[in-house]
């Protein structure tokens, strides 16, 4: 029997032997728990990300700009790498293809990043320990970047889902109606242009009341246009741009200044995103509009008919490059071949180039034209215009065409502020102002959006350049307004693909 | 001669101590004799010669030679493991000349099985054993090599032909689709990854396939464990064992690529314009251009050096080993790898009672410089040479033309890689004979990989310089309790029972550090102050793993038996259920043993088994439960110029409920030995289901987080495995055996999360290359089902209007329209191919005759389908390609020539069936020739054996596959979702090798 106990016990030894030893607990101390944010500390390392998302949107503006290739004032090469850029320069979509094109996800992709940055400091400000005014500063800045994000998504993809501050995944989100968009758009930006600081008082950098109020003042004027088209919202574009006007802190700045490395971050700057002084990141403007001969990727230049129509003067030899650089990159280094330009007609693309783009770029950090340049997100001319156009739709008066003449003071090479009459019109039209604007924010991801709302785009598309080699396979009409959800996000959810998700209110 | 001398004389003094200590103790009759080997004649040492009926024996010694003390009627026991056991009555002789068979039927091999051994015929699941007199006739530098074709139910695929060797082993095809599919390796009873062992120290693998046999590892079981068994030394004289081998290596084929004056014409029609003028193409065409594949691809040359002693006495034994290996690439330029490996293997009786053991393997990797981009030299501009006149680098397409990356020579020439992976394994045991029936063993070990992966772009191809040195130190330390009891409970019945405890560790720290802008290229990643921007980060991890485990062996009649086993694992990766529990059964019928079939001279063995288990499978990374929030620099953000360090939200949700993945399976297995074994034929039947899927699905992008972790869907694996031995012909000069092996498994979807009918996974392929994913997984079909339209040729004259309709006109692909909408949408993607074989094969011949050897090896693979969007980017369609340079071209569709390649600009779709290839080959993966010099001219040197060998890896492949070639491709990532898609592969080789063993 003796035999049998040892047996026994030995069994039971070996069962027994380190039972307790492993814990078995995964050790997380070197875990950072997401959203929790109490200290001033964690609040300003939170709005840090919400910062760079910004700047990663704009960083590479062919891909971010991929949708909006109707545009009069940008097209691109008719071969190469391009077709997706050329399905919206040429009008190829509308009832749900293409929407598995490259390049479509990536504005997408990055608002909506953004909008969980947003969500998440949001959300995690709620139990915050910090001060009060901390607090409510930080909610802003994180309300005006959702905000931004949203209004961008709808004007290019139409009505999205509503994913707030709290929000889980349930995988039977629904598209919101533009309508629903628009008035949260509104709520978020009259709560941001309440707790930031007015401009001049913002710490470097940062958003201020001014770009809260522009923000609106965007969202008004696209409120009242297609396609909910409730023009009372003019008058509040108006009045939210007059504000911005009033605050008499922004200033145009001379057109040879504008597009200076420091005119983005200037006072005629209401917002830009900016790039680390060890020039570590950079932005790809420059690549983008430099075709290949000068080092470039030939994604966005100027539709001939654009730049034909664009009036003669100082802000046209600022906005279009007409010799093209023509440079190689032995051993890496960007070197000027000779001749080392070339006229654009001869050039490989045979367009201008935008000049606005490349007149700060940078040769030497890598075989590319790069950008170290703040990118702006709205400028005090916009403003202007802004409050031009808005006025003029409800009863123009002198301080809207003064806002307008201001502009075209500025593109003339003349001091803004002063009276001119070789270049100041007593009237304009809507339309009128709209175009002065295609001009001075030509390229400037802007055009697109107020042809859609103003129902121009077929106007536009019918004067194209018959020589333009990118050919359209249809006059777009309402249908190509906005462009089809990427299928990602259409096949690994419940949402349902334009026109029929489309919903206005 | 030396050496023979030492040899005599020790042998005779053995034996005069041995002969004076026999007579002293017994003062009986001393009986001498030699034992040979039927096969070849020669002396086998260590054969046991026991007196029957009592424990009184001897074995004998190096030359073959015993003596043992017995009476004229006793009987002699001679047994050695792989022979046949012969029994001999002394009589009247004093010397006595034995000669032992060769056991073909091997029923009674002992085999190594999870935490113990088994013979052969008590086997009741499926396991598949891969002896190194299977493969030590052709010259391997790698373990997968000796897998491949040779192990039924075993898929082994090359996935490069990088130097170094990069295989994926699946066993039983894939159960998971974000988790890992990788085997378990067990190497000597320590849990180690397969690269850290030397293949030609292996003296076998055993393969444990059905749930029965790898229950028993509980949650590291689910995709089959491959057992290694190194070798050990045999008391008797010292061997030495020297093994050199060289040889050269190609890639097997090139491309169809158009030349420059082709290329140039294709440039011109595509874009519309005289991109080259008439003059330029012509002198393009009277001067060549520049084939960049000649560029790209080179002849390398590789070395194998293996060298080892082994020997013992009766207390101690010993193997020791060294190997050198090195290989170029095939693949301009500098690469490198060398890999050094040294062994010991010691094993000691310390008393009757008590054996210790030791293996210890130290090994060092380094893997230098780095090859050229195929997917961007493969697409680079043949018009544009790769150096100008003044012998610079062109950098780029001179009239960017092609593709905009950079020269793939700049990288690959100028760029430094230097990787250092060292790794030492120590693996102990304790065995203890507690009582007759009552083992404790105690085994522990060490694993420690110190990886240093430093790489440095110089200024040339980086533009300001980028190094990056990450160091990474892991340690994995186990411990494995084993009580083993054999209760006598009568002649019929057999008993064992088995009682372990496990505790595995796993650490792992690393330091990833990179730097950016360095002002020369003097220093490399050797001084990163040189660097103006450093970043650095760094984790820390641990991972447990706890397990209890008991097992059943019980035997009745030696006909009928049955196995069971239960593990329980705990686990520190999971947040709540930590524990998973392991059951399975086993039962086997020896039906050759019942007394109606048991002298049947046609069937010497037929066995019956049948089998049930559950396995699991805790397939995910540390902290792969939690969501962790993003820091570095891409979240820092310059406000007035200077960074602000920032913290990002995770994009990926928590899932504190996430369990093991867990896997049932089911085996009925049939052995069938014909005429003693001439004929062996292995049947299994399996089908396995795994339920509680690990699955790293995707998120729609715009709730905010990318990824989440679940558990949820069924996957079905089923299929079949034959494998059939056949010794065709033996004789004095002839020996002929084959081996055919044949492995059929279908893979498909049952279910996914609650109503989901499909998921996005395997992002490794897309990343950023193309809009959709080339696979998902949907319910109904395989794991790697390929997406794309369905391609039906090209807009030809007189279609205008039907292409009109699509917004295309005749040049434009033409796609179907599946939902019959009249548009071309997303809606009319469907599944277009398969990735996974219908069945895979390995063919093994050993042809001897004379001194002669050849031994060969076949395999294929049947009904697979390849995505080739390697050629698609050829074609110009992705996003990184402007213009085609692939041979297709030529006859790309033009108003005059009405082919069906497309040739508009815009609308061809590069994930469409246009892509869908056929991957089925078969290659002649390995033949050698060796020639064994005759033993009475070794003699003359003292040798005990010398062979010379020649043999080609990759002779020849038989495929309709248009790419590199259809293996590689068959998976370009270890994602198992993305099987079968051609991207970026690097070929595999054609090699020549001829190579010298020696042995004295």
């Amino acid at each position: 029997m003796n035999r049998i106990y040892n047996i026994l016990f030995l069994f039971g030894m070996v069962m027994l032997v380190n039972v307790s030893c492993l814990d078995l607990e995964e050790d997380t101390s070197s875990l950072l728990q997401v959203g929790q944010i109490a200290s001033e500390a964690d609040i300003e390392a939170n709005i840090s990300p919400i910062y760079i998302s910004v700047r990663r949107t704009n960083n590479d503006p062919h891909f971010l700009r991929t949708a909006t290739y109707g545009a009069d004032d940008i097209t691109t090469w008719i071969a190469g790498n391009k077709a997706p850029l050329r399905v919206f320069d040429r009008f190829d979509y509308g009832s749900g293809e293409n929407s598995d094109i490259n390049w479509l996800p990536v504005a997408w992709d990055n608002y909506w990043r953004t909008i969980y940055y947003c969500n998440t400091l949001i959300e995690g400000l709620k139990t915050a320990t910090a001060s009060e005014a901390l607090v409510k500063l930080a909610d802003a800045e994180a309300r005006v970047f959702r905000a931004h994000a949203y209004l961008n998504l709808v004007k290019i993809y139409g009505n999205v889902p509503l994913i707030l501050d709290g929000y889980l995944p349930t995988g039977e989100e629904q598209r919101a109606t533009v309508l629903e968009n628009y008035q949260q758009i509104e709520s978020d930006l009259l709560i941001a242009e309440v707790s930031l600081p007015t401009p001049g008082s913002e710490s470097t950098g940062r958003a201020s009341a001014g770009f809260a109020k522009t923000v609106l003042a965007d969202l008004y004027l696209t409120w009242a246009g297609w396609p909910v088209k409730d023009n009372s919202k003019y008058a509040m574009a108006a009045a939210k741009a007059k504000e911005v006007i009033d605050y008499n802190h922004y200033t145009l700045l001379p057109i040879e200044e504008l597009w200076t490395f420091e005119g983005a971050m200037s006072t005629e700057t209401v917002f830009s995103v900016r790039y680390p002084a060890d020039e570590s990141r950079w932005g790809s403007q420059g690549t983008a509009f430099t075709f290949h001969q000068g080092r470039g990727f030939s994604d966005c230049f100027p539709e001939l008919r654009f730049f034909n129509d664009f009036p003669e003067g100082p802000r046209k030899d600022y906005t279009f490059l007409l010799d093209i650089p023509n440079r190689n990159a032995p051993g890496g280094v960007i070197t000027p071949r000779n001749p080392p330009t070339i006229p654009w007609e001869d050039s490989d693309r045979g367009h201008p180039m935008y000049r606005k783009y490349v007149f700060a770029e940078d040769l030497t950090v890598i075989s590319r034209p790069v950008n170290f340049r703040p990118y702006d997100l709205y400028r005090y001319a916009e403003v202007l215009l802004i409050y031009a156009e808005a006025q003029a739709r409800v009863g123009e008066n002198a301080s809207s065409i003064e806002a307008l003449n201001q502009v075209k003071r500025r593109a003339a090479g003349l001091p803004y502020s002063v009276p001119n009459a070789t270049v100041d019109v007593a009237t304009a039209t809507p339309n009128e102002i709209v175009d002065e604007k295609g001009w001075e924010l030509a390229a400037e991801n802007k055009r697109w959006f107020d042809l859609v709302r103003t129902e121009r785009v077929a106007e536009m598309a019918a004067k194209r350049d018959p020589s333009e080699p990118v050919t359209l396979v249809r006059m777009p009409t309402s249908a190509q307004y906005i462009a089809p959800i990427p299928f990602e996000s259409i096949s690994l959810s419940k949402l349902v693909q334009n026109p029929e998700g489309f919903k206005i209110q | 001669m030396k050496q023979q001398l030492n040899a005599r004389i020790k042998r005779t003094v053995f034996s005069g101590i041995m002969l004076f200590a026999v007579f002293v103790l017994y003062g009986q009759n001393p009986v001498q004799g030699t034992v040979t080997s039927a096969s070849d004649g020669a002396p086998i040492p260590g054969v046991n010669v026991i007196i029957k009926g009592t424990a009184q024996g001897t074995a004998t010694d190096f030359d073959g030679n015993f003596t043992i003390n017995a009476s004229p009627d006793n009987v002699l026991v001679f047994s050695f493991l792989g022979y046949k056991t012969l029994e001999q009555t002394v009589g009247n002789q004093t010397t006595m000349t034995i000669v032992l068979e060769e056991d073909a039927a091997a029923l009674d091999e002992v085999v190594v099985v999870g935490y113990g051994t088994a013979r052969r015929s008590d086997l009741t699941g499926a396991l598949t054993s891969v002896s190194s007199r299977d493969f030590d006739k052709q010259p391997l530098n790698d373990v997968s090599q000796a897998l491949q074709g040779r192990a039924a139910g075993v898929q082994v695929t090359q996935t490069s032909g990088a130097p170094g060797g990069n295989f994926k082993i699946r066993i039983r095809g894939a159960n998971s689709i974000t988790g890992s599919n990788e085997p378990l390796y067990v190497i000597d009873g320590q849990f180690a990854s397969i690269n850290t062992i030397n293949v030609n120290d292996i003296q076998s693998m055993e393969v444990l396939k059905d749930a029965s046999s790898t229950a028993i590892y509980g949650t590291r079981g689910a995709n089959g464990v491959i057992l290694i068994t190194t070798k050990t030394g045999r008391s008797g004289k010292p061997k030495f064992d020297v093994d050199l081998f060289t040889g050269i290596s190609n890639i097997t084929q090139k491309l169809d690529l158009m030349n420059a004056a082709e290329f140039a014409e294709g440039v011109n029609f595509s874009d519309g314009t005289e991109v080259f003028t008439a003059q330029e193409i012509a002198d393009l065409r009277a001067n060549g251009g520049e084939d960049w594949q000649e560029l790209l691809f080179q002849t390398a040359h590789f070395n194998n050096i293996q060298l080892s002693a082994s020997g013992g006495s009766d207390a101690v034994d010993y193997y020791i080993s060294g190997n050198y290996y090195d290989a170029g690439g095939t693949v301009v330029d500098h690469q490198m790898f060398r890999r050094l490996n040294l062994r010991t293997n010691l094993n000691a009786k310390l008393s009757d009672k008590i054996k210790v053991g030791l293996n210890f393997n130290v090994g060092q990797t380094k893997a230098t410089g780095i090859r050229a981009d195929l997917g961007v030299g493969l697409s680079f501009d043949p018009t544009t040479p790769a150096f100008d006149d003044n012998g610079d680098y062109n950098f780029n397409s001179i009239k960017n033309l092609a593709t905009s990356q950079t020269n793939p020579l700049v990288a690959a020439e100028n760029n430094v890689r230097r990787n250092i992976n060292d790794r030492i394994s120590i693996n102990g045991n304790f065995n203890w004979d507690i009582l007759d029936n009552l083992v404790f063993n105690t085994s522990g070990g060490l694993v420690k990989t110190d990886i240093h992966n430093n790489a440095y772009a110089p200024l040339i191809s980086s533009g300001s310089g980028r190094a990056d040195v990450d160091n990474i130190y892991r340690t994995n330390l186990y411990n494995t309790n084993r009580l083993t009891y054999t209760p006598d409970i009568g002649e019929d019945h057999s008993l064992k029972i088995d009682a372990i405890h496990e505790l595995v560790i796993d650490r792992s720290n690393s330091v990833f550090i990179t730097a950016t802008d360095f002002f020369t290229d003097l220093v490399t990643y050797k001084d990163l102050s040189a660097a103006n921007v450093q970043t650095v980060a760094n984790n820390e991890s641990k991972r447990e793993l706890e397990s209890f485990l008991g097992r059943v062996n019980y035997a009745f009649m030696n006909k009928y038996l049955l196995t069971a086993s239960f593990r329980a694992d705990g686990s520190s990766v999971f947040q709540k259920d930590k524990w998973g529990y392991f059951p399975s059964g086993s039962l086997a019928w020896k039906i050759s043993e019942e007394d109606f079939l048991k002298n049947n001279e046609t069937l010497n063995n037929l066995k019956l088994r049948l089998s049930y288990g559950e396995v699991g499978n805790q397939g995910i990374n540390v902290f792969g439960t939690r969501s962790r929030a993003v820091l570095g620099l891409a979240v820092n953000y310059p406000f007035d110029g200077t960074d602000v360090t920032g913290v990002a939200p995770s994009n990926r949700i928590s899932n504190p409920d996430l369990t093991w993945e867990k896997t049932k399976q089911i085996n009925i297995g049939l052995d069938l030995g014909l005429f003693n074994s001439v004929v062996d034929l292995s049947f299994d039947y399996y089908k396995k289901n795994t339920t509680d899927l690990l699955l790293d699905t995707q998120l729609p992008p715009f709730v905010g987080p990318t990824n989440k972790f679940v558990n949820a869907g069924e996957v079905e694996n089923k299929g079949f495995e034959i494998t059939l031995d056949a010794r065709i012909l033996q004789n004095d000069k002839w020996n002929v055996t084959s081996t055919l092996s044949i492995t059929g498994n279908k893979n498909k979807v049952l279910s996914l999360n609650d109503d989901v009918q499909f998921l996005v996974v395997g992002d490794v392929i897309r990343a950023n290359t193309f809009p959709v994913n080339p696979t998902r997984v949907e319910v109904g079909l395989p794991i790697s089902s390929f997406r794309g339209y369905v391609f039906e040729g090209v807009y030809q004259l007189g279609e205008e209007t039907e292409a009109a309709q699509f917004n295309k006109a005749p040049g434009d692909a033409k796609y179907r329209d599946v939902n019959g909408d009249g548009l071309i949408t997303t809606d009319d993607i469907v599944t277009v191919g398969d990735g996974n074989p219908d069945f895979i094969w390995g063919w093994n011949w050993d042809i001897s005759y004379k001194n002669w050897n050849l031994n060969f090896l076949l395999t294929g693979s049947q009904g697979n389908d390849i995505y080739n969007l390697q050629r698609g980017r050829l074609m110009a369609l992705g996003a990184q390609q402007f213009h085609a340079v692939h041979g297709d071209y030529r006859n790309r569709w033009t108003s005059t020539n009405p082919s069906n390649i497309p040739s508009g600009r815009d609308g061809t779709e590069i994930l469409s069936s246009q892509f869908i290839e056929d991957g089925s080959y078969m290659t002649m993966k390995n033949i050698a020739l060796s020639y064994n010099v005759d033993p009475d001219v070794l003699d003359k040197f003292g040798l005990d054996g010398l062979r010379l060998y020649a043999s080609a890896e990759n002779l020849f492949i038989l495929t309709d596959y248009t790419g590199f070639d259809p293996e590689a491709t068959a998976s370009v990532s270890n994602e198992d979702a993305d099987i079968g898609i051609d991207y970026n592969t690097y070929p595999i080789n054609r090699s020549f090798t001829f190579g010298i063993n020696v042995k004295f």
